[in-house]
């Protein structure tokens, strides 16, 4: 079993290098929010006046995890800091961010973000999933790919698929599973 | 033993009902299709289908959400050998000789050989189900609450240790988030609201289904919108059903991966994709033709597709005698069980014992369906697989905010499904697994509430935890899951071990 990685190869190869200064800051990161847990449960209230049993304080048991937090922590930054040095692989981190993959995965969370946090809530859910629905679509066939149908073909097929999903989804969860859709 | 066979019995006799019977078709037929829409994976498609489950009762519930299961994890070998995609991760292995033999012209070969092998290795899987799950459970009933912390803490080490094999703290370090995030809310103890920081809706703590569709359908579609993907679809127009002459020239590798894929199964939180690769490993090792495995070798498919549906029956004997999810999957079933009213755990046998049963009976009913459906919808099953994912991922990203929101019916859930989300997408990105930051999820209260509890029973005095049988072979598998994934520890073992082995086989 352990001759073979239980977590296939990626496919596109990803260096290691960038996934060490990831690691550097995680490590930081994971110190910090490790030493503040700790902190906030050694401050949380330890029930003197209802007399309970001084070994079962609340904060016991988030304070050993902010303990086995900040040990893990310290241990990938101290790891990773011996190789993470060099400025050039930093460029190299910071690069991560602008490649066209790095894009794919911000429109698709700015259109989700929007989705869930402006359009539900502003207009009905139907026409809310709708309009995501059908930008979605236009944004990944015409910005990101290069469709082989026309214009007005990815349109109106985006439009049947954003108003077909939008009804549908509305109907089956309001009157099958009466759901109150924000 | 016969009591057993009777409630065995009871149970798929239960299910023999219309309506039993269509929510086995529906569910296993929407499981296969998740499995093949390559992103979909079978934990992703349990949690958003829970929704669906609540106007039903609680059987059929369960029956539907194991099935979607099942059909899931199976789908996922179709895309694996057409496309070298793997469906689910779970199918990982089976695409390196499934394919191979798609491109030699042997798809429908392969196909049909995935289909049976999955039926075969959920039907070992099942048999020791049936016959572990009651020992396991009358074990289970002496354990008091500092088994329980041990169990809680070996759950989270161990998923955390073998999610994560090249890189141990990534493992370990989910697992303590999860630990924490179930920290959040009124403790069970004392009912103080830790770490709530005047946010009413954080006093009810974490929900566990809106942070798994989060962390398992969010995520996902960042991580599958991520890359562009040109694939072309195999053409595979030979025969699907295989002979049984195949079936039964590869019975050891058959035996053999399900006995694997079950114990991987049953260990907590490692599940059908390390029970497919520790099946496939075996079957090399063992295997006369071990050169083929990787080109195209049927004795490596059968064993990954037999080791990843093995695991599926064997994730369930802890999920339901210790409430100790076997898989990330199983972890979302256990919060399905508790939202219809079922207690997994050591009482299950004592409150419900025709339940274990009837899971038993929902299994065998599943492998039959994924075995009909598998080998009469070849071609529909590849019209799925050509869905252009621009046009799939939006739709799955609606029901993922209906599914969060549907569960208390307020934003704050959908809120909670978007940080996980994120934050699982970027962990994704950084190699750490998902499954440890489930098991703490789901076992962070059963922690915390014994470790306090023993604490208070010995009057603060640790000794018990050591000193009780089960507790201290539980504590000692912790630290040594621990010590071995400190890298000089384990290149000092590793090296000892085989030094002292070397003249063996030497002489020998």
């Amino acid at each position: 079993m352990h001759d073979t990685p239980p977590v296939p190869p990626r496919p596109d190869g990803a260096g290691e290098d960038h996934l060490v200064r990831a690691d550097l800051l995680t490590g930081l990161v994971l110190l910090v929010l490790g030493v503040a847990i700790v902190w906030m449960s050694w401050e949380m209230p330890r029930l003197e006046a209802r007399r309970i049993h001084p070994a079962t304080v609340p904060g016991l048991v988030p304070g050993l995890l902010g303990i086995a937090l900040a040990i893990c922590g310290a241990i990938l930054t101290l790891r990773s800091v011996k190789v993470a040095g060099d400025g050039a692989g930093w460029r190299g981190f910071g690069g991560q961010f602008v490649t066209n993959d790095a894009a794919r995965v911000g429109v698709t969370l700015g259109l989700a973000l929007g989705y869930a946090l402006v359009l539900v809530g502003w207009l009905p859910f139907w026409a809310a999933t709708a309009v995501f629905v059908f930008v979605y679509i236009v944004v990944f066939e015409r910005g990101f790919a290069s469709s082989p149908h026309p214009l007005w073909r990815t349109l109106l097929t985006a439009a049947i698929q954003a108003a077909l999903v939008g009804v549908i989804v509305s109907l089956v969860f309001e009157r099958g599973f009466l759901v109150r859709l924000p | 033993m016969f009591e057993g066979l009777t409630l065995l019995g009871d149970g798929i006799a239960f299910f023999m009902t219309p309506q039993s019977l269509f929510n086995v078709g529906w569910a296993t037929l929407v499981g296969i299709i998740i499995g093949v829409l390559p992103g979909l994976t079978a934990t992703m498609g349990v949690a958003l289908l829970v929704t669906l489950t609540y106007p039903m009762p609680p059987d059929q519930a369960i029956l539907s959400l194991m099935c979607i299961y099942v059909g899931a994890i199976y789908g996922g070998s179709r895309t694996a050998i057409l496309l070298a995609i793997p469906g689910t991760p779970a199918s990982a292995a089976t695409a390196l000789d499934g394919h191979p033999l798609a491109l030699a012209g042997k798809g429908g070969l392969a196909m049909g050989l995935a289909t049976t092998s999955s039926a075969l290795g959920t039907l070992v899987g099942i048999l020791f189900l049936a016959l572990l799950a009651p020992l396991l459970t009358e074990a289970a009933l002496n354990f008091g609450s500092y088994e329980f912390f041990w169990l809680a803490l070996f759950g989270v080490v161990i998923s955390g240790r073998l999610t994560a094999f090249d890189d141990p703290i990534k493992g370990y370090v989910a697992g303590i988030l999860g630990l924490l995030v179930a920290m959040i809310g009124m403790e069970g103890l004392h009912g103080f609201r830790r770490f709530t920081f005047g946010v009413p809706a954080l006093g009810g703590g974490i929900d566990l289904i809106p942070a798994m569709v989060g962390a398992f359908g969010l995520a996902e579609i960042l991580v599958v919108m991520k890359r562009k993907v040109s694939a072309r679809i195999v053409d595979a127009s030979d025969r699907v059903v295989p002979r049984m002459a195949d079936v039964w020239k590869y019975r050891r590798t058959t035996v053999r991966s399900g006995i694997i894929g079950t114990l991987v199964g049953i260990v907590p939180g490692v599940g059908e994709d390390i029970g497919a690769w520790g099946s496939y490993a075996a079957a090399r090792r063992k295997s006369a033709e071990s050169d083929r495995f990787g080109k195209g070798s049927l004795e490596g498919l059968i064993a990954a597709e037999t080791g990843n549906s093995a695991a599926i029956p064997g994730s369930m004997i802890p999920t339901l005698t210790l409430a100790l999810p076997g898989s990330a999957a199983a972890a979302v079933l256990i919060a399905a069980m508790y939202i219809h009213g079922i207690r997994p755990g050591p009482m299950l046998m004592v409150e419900n014992a025709p339940f274990l049963y009837k899971v038993v009976a929902m299994l065998v009913l599943a492998t039959l369906a994924i075995t009909v459906l598998g080998l009469l919808l070849t071609r529909p099953l590849l019209r799925v697989m050509t869905v252009p994912r621009e046009r799939l991922m939006p739709v799955v990203y609606v029901l993922c905010v209906v599914g969060s929101f549907a569960i208390a019916q307020r934003m704050f859930d959908v809120y909670v499904m978007l940080v996980f989300g994120v934050v699982g997408f970027f962990l994704r990105e950084m190699r750490y697994p998902m499954a440890p930051l489930v098991m703490g999820i789901i076992l962070g209260t059963l922690l915390d509430v014994n470790l306090r509890r023993g604490l208070a029973l010995s009057n603060g005095d640790l000794s018990p935890f050591f000193t009780r049988p089960v507790s201290a072979v539980i504590c000692g598998l912790i630290v040594l899951s621990i010590l071995f994934s400190i890298p000089v520890i384990n290149r000092r073992v590793t090296s000892l071990i085989f030094k002292t082995s070397a003249p063996k086989t030497g002489s020998g």
